[in-house]
C-alpha cells in the first residue's frame, strides 16, 4: 500500500520537473507550411493546398517533427508515411520546398517570414494527401531482379568469396534505400515512367551488373538494350542532386552505358 | 482504490466492471433486434483488384516541374535541348524553303536581304542566333565530358555549368562582334 | 492414429488455400490487363509481377547511343574545319558538315518525340509526327544536297550573312 503512490510518483515525475530553474518559455516562432492535400473519399474535389501555421519552438528541428505535430495537434485528417525518422526506411521521401527529399532528414527552414511548401512526390498518382503509389515503382525493381543469380555453387562449399576491390565496386549502390527521390526527380521519369526504369532500379540493376559475384552479368545488360528502359537517362543530374543519401545514381548510369557500348 | 487511481487504472477497471454487469441486458438487446444497420456484401477475392482499380482511376498525378526547385542540373538540360531544336529547325526551315523555292532563299537574296536590315536588328539577329549555338556547343562538350565518366558529381556538374554559361556569355559577344 | 490421418488432409486444405489466391490473381492480371493505358494509373499484372522488357535491340539501344556520341563530337573538328577552308570553295567538307548536322537534328528531334510524343501514348498524332519528321529529314537531304551543288554551301551562307 506504501509502496504504491511512491511508485506512482515515479511515472508521472519528468526531468523538467527536477531542474531546479523552470525552463523559461521562447517566444512563440511561427511558420507556415503549405501542405498539398488530396482525399480519396471526395474524390471530385481538386487537390488543394492547405496552410498550417506551427510554433517552430515547440516542435522539433525536422521537417517529420512538424508534419507531425501538425497530425497531432492540428489535423488528424493530415495523412503521409513515416516510420524510422532517421533516413533508413525511406517512407517519408516527398517534395519539400520543391526539392525531394526524406522529411525526417530536412531541417525546417527557421525563417519565419518564408512559408515552406510540401507536396507527394512529383508526377505519382497520389493514394492521399503525401502518399503516392509507388507500385509500379517495385514492379520495375523487380523487374531488375535484385539478387545475387550464380548457378555454380561456391568454392568452398559455404559463400561466395570477393576481392576488396570488387566489394568496394558495391560501394555507393548498396547503400541505396528505394526512397524513390531520385526516380521522381527525373523528368525523364516524368514523361515516360512505364517504359523507363528510372535512376533508383537503374542504380541497382547496375549494383547486380558490377557485383563479381553474379553470373547473369551478360542477360542483365542484354535487358537494357532497347530505347526505353535506360536511354531514356539523358544525363540530366536531377537524380544525384537530390538523393537524401548522398549517393549518384548518374554515374552507375553512366556506367552501364558505357559497358553497354564497348560490348 | 487509492492506489489504483494514483496508477490510472480507476476508469478501465470500472469500465471492466460495468461492461460485466450490463453483458445479459446487451445479449437482451441482441435477441431482440436481429437485423443491423450496417449490410454487408459478400465479394470473391478478385474482386480486389477491381475495387483497387476503379479507386486508382479516380487518383491524381501530383505535379512536378511546376514545383520543382529550378537547378544547375535540369534547367541546362532543358536549355539545350530547347536550343538544340530551335536551330535545327531554322536548319530544316530554310533547307525545306530552299527545296521548294530555290529561287526565293538563293545565298543572294538571303545575304541581300539581311544586308537591307538596320545595324541594330543585325547585331540582336545575331545574338540570338549566336547565344543557344555557343551554349548547344558548349553544354554538347559537357555532356560528351559526363560520357567519359569526368566530372560525374553534383560538384561537377555545378562546376562545369557555371563554366558553360561564363563561356556563352564570353563566346556570344565574340560572335557578335565578328 | 487420429493425427496421422489428419496430416494429409491438412495438406490438401493447405494446397487448396495456396491455389485459391494464385487463381484469382491470374484472372485479375487479365482485368488490368484490359484497363490499362501507358503512363496511367492502371499497370499491367498484379502489384507481385515485375514489369516487362521490350524486345532487345541493339541498334536501339547501344549502337543507337554510341552513334550519336560519335557523330556529335565529331561536329567538333567537322565544324571548325568546314569554316576554316570554307572561302576556298570545298564543297566536299562542306557537304559532310550538312548531312552530318541534319542527321544530328534528326536524331535530336526523334529523341524529343520518343521523350514527349511516343506512339505508345499517342497512337494517332505520335505516328503522324514521326512520319512527318523522316519526310522532312529526306527533303532537308536533298535541300541541302542542291544547296551544296547549285549554291554556296552552308558555311559559305553563314560566313556571308554573319558579314552582311
Amino acid at each position: 500500500m506504501s509502496l504504491l503512490p511512491r511508485l506512482s510518483r515515479s511515472f508521472s515525475s519528468s526531468a523538467t520537473r527536477c531542474l531546479a530553474t523552470p525552463v523559461t518559455q521562447k517566444p512563440a516562432l511561427n511558420k507556415v507550411f503549405k501542405i498539398y492535400r488530396w482525399n480519396p473519399d471526395e474524390p471530385a474535389k481538386k487537390p488543394t493546398l492547405q496552410s498550417y501555421t506551427i510554433d517552430l519552438n515547440q516542435t522539433g528541428p525536422m521537417i517529420l517533427d512538424a508534419l507531425i505535430k501538425i497530425k497531432n495537434e492540428v489535423d488528424p485528417t493530415l495523412t503521409f508515411r513515416r516510420s524510422c525518422r532517421e533516413g533508413i526506411c525511406g517512407s517519408c521521401a516527398m517534395n519539400i520546398d520543391g526539392q525531394n527529399t526524406l522529411a525526417c532528414l530536412c531541417r525546417i527552414d527557421r525563417n519565419e517570414g518564408k512559408e515552406s511548401k510540401i507536396y507527394p512526390l512529383p508526377h505519382m498518382f497520389v493514394v492521399k494527401d503525401l502518399v503516392p503509389d509507388l507500385t509500379l515503382f517495385y514492379k520495375q525493381y523487380k523487374s531488375i531482379k535484385p539478387y545475387l543469380q550464380n548457378s555454380e555453387p561456391p568454392a568452398d562449399g559455404k559463400e561466395f568469396l570477393q576481392s576488396p576491390e570488387d566489394r568496394k565496386k558495391l560501394d555507393g549502390m548498396y547503400e541505396c534505400i528505394l526512397c524513390a527521390c531520385c526516380s521522381t526527380s527525373c523528368p525523364s521519369y516524368w514523361w515516360n515512367q512505364d517504359e523507363y526504369l528510372g535512376p533508383a532500379t537503374l542504380m541497382q540493376a547496375y549494383r547486380w551488373i558490377a557485383d563479381s559475384r553474379d553470373t547473369k552479368t551478360a542477360e542483365r545488360k542484354e535487358v537494357l538494350q532497347n530505347e526505353m528502359s535506360l536511354y531514356r537517362c539523358h544525363t540530366i543530374f536531377n537524380c544525384s542532386r537530390t538523393c537524401p543519401k548522398g549517393l549518384n545514381p548518374a554515374l552507375a548510369i553512366a556506367k552501364i552505358k558505357m559497358e553497354l557500348a564497348a560490348d | 482504490m487509492m492506489s489504483t487511481r494514483a496508477l490510472g487504472l480507476g476508469s478501465p477497471l470500472r469500465r471492466v466492471i460495468l461492461s460485466r454487469g450490463l453483458a445479459p441486458n446487451q445479449a437482451l438487446i441482441r435477441s431482440t433486434f436481429t437485423k443491423r444497420a450496417i449490410q454487408t456484401e459478400s465479394l470473391p477475392p478478385s474482386a480486389q483488384v477491381d475495387i483497387l482499380n476503379k479507386q486508382r482511376l479516380l487518383r491524381p498525378s501530383s505535379p512536378h516541374f511546376t514545383i520543382y526547385q529550378p537547378q544547375m542540373t535540369w534547367i541546362p538540360s532543358i536549355f539545350h535541348r530547347v536550343t538544340g531544336g530551335a536551330l535545327s529547325a531554322l536548319l530544316y526551315g530554310f533547307s525545306l524553303a530552299y527545296l521548294v523555292a530555290p529561287g526565293t532563299f538563293d545565298s543572294v537574296h538571303v545575304v541581300e536581304f539581311v544586308g537591307g536590315l538596320p545595324d541594330a536588328v543585325k547585331y540582336a539577329g545575331k545574338a540570338v542566333l549566336a547565344a543557344p549555338f555557343v551554349f548547344h556547343s558548349l553544354n554538347g562538350v559537357r555532356h560528351l565530358t559526363w560520357d567519359t565518366l569526368k566530372f560525374m558529381h553534383v560538384k561537377g556538374v555545378y562546376q562545369t555549368g557555371y563554366v558553360v554559361f561564363a563561356g556563352t556569355a564570353l563566346g556570344t559577344l565574340a560572335l557578335v562582334l565578328l | 492414429m487420429s493425427l496421422l490421418a489428419s496430416a494429409p488432409k491438412r495438406a490438401i486444405s493447405r494446397c487448396l488455400s495456396h491455389s485459391r489466391p494464385l487463381l484469382a490473381s491470374r484472372s485479375a492480371t487479365t482485368q488490368s490487363d484490359a484497363l490499362y493505358v501507358p503512363g496511367g494509373p492502371i499497370y499491367k499484372g498484379t502489384v507481385n509481377d515485375p514489369t516487362s522488357f521490350p524486345t532487345p535491340s541493339r541498334m536501339h539501344g547501344s549502337h543507337h547511343w554510341s552513334f550519336e556520341r560519335l557523330l556529335s563530337a565529331s561536329l567538333i573538328p567537322l565544324t571548325g574545319a568546314a569554316f576554316a577552308t570554307s572561302p576556298s570553295v570545298h564543297p566536299v567538307l562542306d557537304g559532310i558538315l550538312g548531312v552530318s548536322l541534319v542527321v544530328h537534328s534528326h536524331m535530336g528531334f526523334d529523341s524529343m518525340l520518343v521523350d514527349y510524343l511516343h506512339p505508345r501514348k499517342y497512337p494517332v498524332l505520335g505516328r503522324i509526327a514521326t512520319w512527318t519528321l523522316r519526310t522532312a529529314t529526306v527533303g532537308v537531304l536533298v535541300g541541302v544536297y542542291q544547296f551544296n551543288t547549285n549554291d554556296i554551301g552552308l558555311t559559305e551562307l553563314i560566313s556571308k550573312v554573319w558579314t552582311a
